[in-house]
């Protein structure tokens, strides 16, 4: 049997080197100031430069209804919506987000948005990992487009990976939200 | 006989009589098969406040990652850490030399292709987790660190083709274990013969053979795999993301001397799914196992995560190359199959090929064969489930035939639907001696199917209808017996709380997301006579009881039972409590809550227990069990004047033994059938697939939590879609190492890919579980996979017997490449 002798890396070096900026590697450069608005609450945070907004709000912040299904901007469950615009939170540095307002899945279901309610009666779901990936996409899809057509929504959702095959129990619950607002907003009692 | 020793007389019937058709159903069902109860689970997953073992942040934790192994076949001679150690935030590095670290381990199901022991220096995949594990202040540091341990490898000659494997002279792949070839076969379930194959050729019309080959897959389980590892002095406290949390708490029992059951705090929080894949692999344990000794060591909480890389390093049942012939009669009979499959690393028992044509044809001669081979990838495991391979075949004979004689293929179906061997004369017989009442599922499935479907307008001659959009139009058909019914033990207790009358349900379970949890509740429901509102499971905590797993796919058959038998006897212990004296005390007892009325005079509906000659007399159960919930047998409510009643607390526990389908000692006729149509349209200049509908017929027995059962429906068509032509794991021929570990270059269907999909249950009651029921999680996934073969030979009239069927080979069996 050959024997072939030599030192390698254990890792590949890209890889590697965006993997550790997303799980919040050693300090490398002093840490940052940062001002923002997450969830209709205002946070004066000192972030380390290459701490994700991921791993800020998943894992420093605590708040973990964001998941981490991919590690790298391939699956959309860690979608937030920032300054309107649903955004890869592990592809985002927190240290970008100063003076920035961002709207998790936890504050999307405290301001009672139908999407929770809808979701949930049509089984947009199974394992559920992916899902508020799915209800903050759809959510920044209702603020910009309040009456999507069902090829708006698939596109609107087109980035968001589920396993299970849940996919077209979106397109009926994203809708059926969206009619909800609709009526909320001749009622006069219309959500921001 | 007292009505308690009859109940349990009834149970153990159930219990050991599980060979025949339910023989005490109920009468009436008002939650069972309801479309619309909620999901149990609903609000907490869509407002992510469902907490998954990722979640997990304990102070003080440490995060673990390991060392993967750069080559497909190599062993470590040398491994410095010491650069890695200085790095800051790493507070320890275990290694695959520590003197702790057992050659040999418990590490779960399937430990036959890796070595069991939980850190290997050896690798025989690249990829594959071993040499070292890092625990740091964050999964960054440790991942860091990794980088910086340096080491000499021996690297050795690797297979990854399972022909040229199985080559008495190739290099062995698994020298450790296997250093007499490549070529294992457990010799249990890998071969199905009855009849005699060539006389069944000699009898035969015509006789075709054919090459399948499918490349590997993977189960992408959204949830990275991971764990926790907690020390509370000689306890450990453990959360686990893992489909068989109780079964992995019988290994961990074993490990370090032994744990004593009662000091191992299991949490099963919700799980990202798993499709059983890592769970089945043994260094999913062995990360557990790491842990523990690091936690114990740095007397911290210790999370160890694999990365969605490693999350790839693993394949499905069906990867191989499979050799096919097969006989028949020019009316479409088949007389004859032989099937060899040449079946890369299946670390799980394989399967023959023709497992299905045995179980769902009266084809008399069959002959098949699984070679196990092993190459330096992943192992092969059940993902979603372990029947793809019989399916593939079963879907590629069906239709080959049919498009060899011009017939339709449901034609050729239900010429030779029947099981073992036999006609559907036979099958009938075997239904009424089990008890079942006689219905030709086939037929059913494919006429609402069928009809769904609009199948007679949309079959054509293969290759010659063109659309409009100049794209080639296809329909495909397979069908094949819903297999899902497992051997397996199942325990649930069920509690009436206290205060306010509502029912606990109790098991801990593997929370995948199929809503089991709400099927559990609505059998609770129904036999207790409750509301469904009223009755509540979560499954994430270690009550002592636990459900049969594989929890998400085919446990229903089980579990079903224990949790119905569980209702009954405390249904009963209800009504004996409501018409007994209570608060049996030195002073004496109280009045029932119900005077002179019997058990049996009594019933409960919609969580109200009333008198059945006299409905006005009645109480709900809230109240019922309110008098009792008191600060204690009669504490400071007897001077007031009040009396109160007190009873024993009302609790019942089921538990059921299933012999079951996977049994081979005890093989049973399967009697439920599913029918699949799919329509395509493919580009012949681009050689793009476009599905643009799927109809699933499934005969589920009985339907308990309908919404369940579409969401595997339509949820197993996109998976079933995307493995059929999206799905392959790349390696590199030239290094061994894997192209495509990522969620870009590894495609799987997204929410653009979905077309309509119809859902049909129908409901025979021909299934070995509680009112009928066989499970079906597992079916779709499996089956569409195959179904799109038949559908894009309808299309472009040739057959592409590569899997998946990409662009690349459309284009090339049109000879345009």
């Amino acid at each position: 049997m050959p024997l072939l002798r030599g030192r390698v890396r254990c890792r590949r070096g890209v890889e590697r080197a965006r993997f550790q900026d997303a799980q919040g590697a050693r300090p490398t450069r002093p840490r940052g100031g940062i001002r923002l608005t997450i969830n209709k609450s205002k946070y004066d945070l000192n972030v380390e430069p290459n701490w994700t907004l991921y791993y800020l709000i998943h894992d420093v912040l605590g708040l973990t209804g964001s998941k981490q299904f991919c590690d790298r901007g391939e699956c959309g469950s860690c979608t937030m919506i920032v300054d309107g615009k649903p955004v890869l939170s592990c592809m985002m540095l927190a240290i970008e987000c100063d003076g920035k307002t961002v709207e998790t899945v936890e504050g999307i279901a405290d301001e009672g948005h139908p999407l929770i309610e809808a979701y949930a009666k049509h089984h947009a779901m199974q394992c559920g990992y992916c899902t508020p990936g799915f209800v903050v996409t759809s959510k920044a899809l209702l603020d910009r487009n309040p009456d999507p057509t069902g090829e708006e929504v698939v596109e609107a959702l087109a980035g968001n990976i589920c396993r299970c095959g849940t996919y077209p129990q979106h397109v009926i619950a994203v809708k059926e939200a969206a009619a909800k607002l609709q009526v909320e907003k001749a009622a006069g009692r219309g959500q921001k | 006989m007292s009505k308690q020793s009859e109940i349990e007389t009834e149970r153990m019937v159930e219990m050991f009589d599980n060979l025949r058709a339910d023989k005490y159903p109920l009468k009436e069902f008002k939650c069972i098969g309801q479309k619309g109860p909620r999901r149990v689970d609903g609000l907490a997953k869509a407002s992510g406040q469902a907490d998954y073992t990722m979640d997990v942040q304990l102070p003080g934790m440490l995060h673990m990652r390991f060392l993967d192994s750069p080559y497909p076949h190599a062993k470590i001679l040398k491994m410095d850490t010491s650069k890695a150690e200085k790095l800051p935030g790493v507070t320890y590095i275990l290694r695959y030399d520590d003197p702790e670290l057992p050659e040999s381990e418990n590490l779960g199901f399937f430990t036959v292709f890796q070595n069991d022991k939980p850190l290997d220096g050896i690798a025989h995949f690249e990829g594959q987790p071993m040499g070292a594990a890092v625990a740091a202040d964050t999964e960054g540091i440790a991942e860091e660190a990794l980088s910086l341990i340096e080491i000499e490898w021996e690297e050795r000659p690797f297979n990854l083709d399972p022909i040229a494997a199985s080559d008495p002279n190739a290099p062995l792949s698994f020298p450790e274990r296997y250093m007499d070839g490549n070529h294992w076969n457990r010799g249990v379930l890998d071969e199905d013969i009855h009849g005699d194959v060539e006389k069944g050729f000699a009898e035969a019309d015509r006789v075709i053979e054919f090459k399948i080959t499918r490349a590997g897959h993977t189960w992408i389980a959204p949830e990275r795999p991971c764990g926790v590892w907690k020390w509370n002095g000689d306890c450990a406290e453990i959360w686990l993301k893992n489909q068989r949390g109780y079964v992995a708490k019988r290994y961990i029992k074993t490990w370090f001397g032994g744990i004593p059951m009662d000091k191992i705090e299991l949490h099963m929080p919700y799980q990202g799914a798993t499709f059983g894949g890592w769970t089945h692999t043994d260094w999913n344990l062995g990360g557990l196992y790491c842990a523990a000794v690091v936690s114990r060591r740095t007397k911290r909480p210790v999370k160890y995560v694999f990365t969605r890389r490693e999350d790839f390093y693993g394949s499905s049942m069906d990867e191989g190359i499979y050799f096919v012939k097969v006989g028949f009669k020019k009316d479409g009979k088949i007389t004859a199959v032989d099937g060899t499959v040449y079946h890369v690393n299946a670390i799980h028992p394989a399967y023959s090929p023709l497992r299905h044509l045995h179980e769902n044809t009266r084809i008399p001669h069959l002959k098949g064969q699984t070679k196990s081979i092993w190459v330096n990838k992943g192992p092969a495991v059940a993902i979603r489930c372990e029947m793809l391979m019989p399916v593939l075949v079963q879907t590629m004979v069906m239709n080959r035939v049919a498009a060899e004689l011009g017939m339709d293929p449901i034609e050729v179906a239900l010429k030779n639907d029947g099981g073992q061997g036999h006609d559907m004369d036979w099958l009938n017989e075997q239904k009424k001696e089990r008890g079942f009442e006689v219905r030709d599922s086939l037929k059913e499935c494919i006429e609402k199917g069928k009809a769904e479907f609009k199948w007679d307008k949309s079959w054509h001659e293969p290759g010659t209808r063109k659309l409009p959009n100049g794209r080639m139009h296809g329909v495909g058909f397979t069908w094949t017996h819903e297999w899902s019914d497992s051997a397996g033990t199942g325990e649930i207790a069920i509690r009436i709380e206290r205060n306010d009358g509502t029912a606990t349900v109790l098991g801990i379970r593997c929370d995948n997301g199929v809503d089991a949890e709400n099927s559990y509740c609505q059998i609770v429901a129904d036999e207790l006579g409750m509301r469904l509102e009223d009755v509540h499971y979560n499954p994430r905590f270690d009550p002592g009881f636990h459900t049969n797993s594989p929890d998400s796919a085919s446990s229903m058959s089980i579990n079903g039972w224990a949790v119905r038998h569980a209702a009954r006897i405390l249904k009963q212990k209800i009504l004996e409590s409501a018409t007994s004296p209570t608060a049996p005390t030195q002073r004496g007892s109280y009045q029932p809550a119900f005077r002179n009325t019997k058990p049996e005079d009594l019933d409960i509906t919609d969580s109200v227990i009333f008198v059945k000659s006299d409905p006005s007399r009645q109480m709900s159960l809230a109240d019922f069990v309110r008098r009792m919930g008191t600060q204690g047998p009669l504490a400071n409510l007897e001077f007031q004047g009040v009396r109160e009643a007190w009873t024993e607390p009302l609790f019942a526990y089921g538990y059921h033994v299933q012999l079951g389908d996977y049994n081979p000692n005890h093989p049973r006729e399967k009697f439920c059938r599913q029918a699949h149509f799919m329509e395509v349209e493919v580009d012949t200049e681009t050689g793009e697939i476009f599905i643009t509908r799927i109809v699933n017929a499934n005969d589920v027995g009985k339907v308990i939590n309908r919404m369940s059962c579409e969401g595997q429906q339509y949820g197993g068509s996109v998976m079933g879609m995307s493995r059929g032509k999206l799905e392959e794991v790349i390696h590199d021929p030239a290094t061994g190492i894997m192209l495509n570990g990522n969620l870009i270059d590894y495609k799987v269907a997204t929410i653009k890919d979905v077309c309509p999909i119809g859902t049909i249950l129908v409901e025979t009651g021909m299934g070995y579980g509680p009112y009928g029921v066989v499970g079906i999680g597992e079916d779709i996934a499996t089956l569409v996979p195959a179904l799109l073969a038949p559908a894009v030979y309808n299309a472009i009239g040739v057959w592409i017997d590569e899997f998946p069927i990409t662009p690349d080979r459309v284009l090339k069996a049109l000879g345009k490449i």
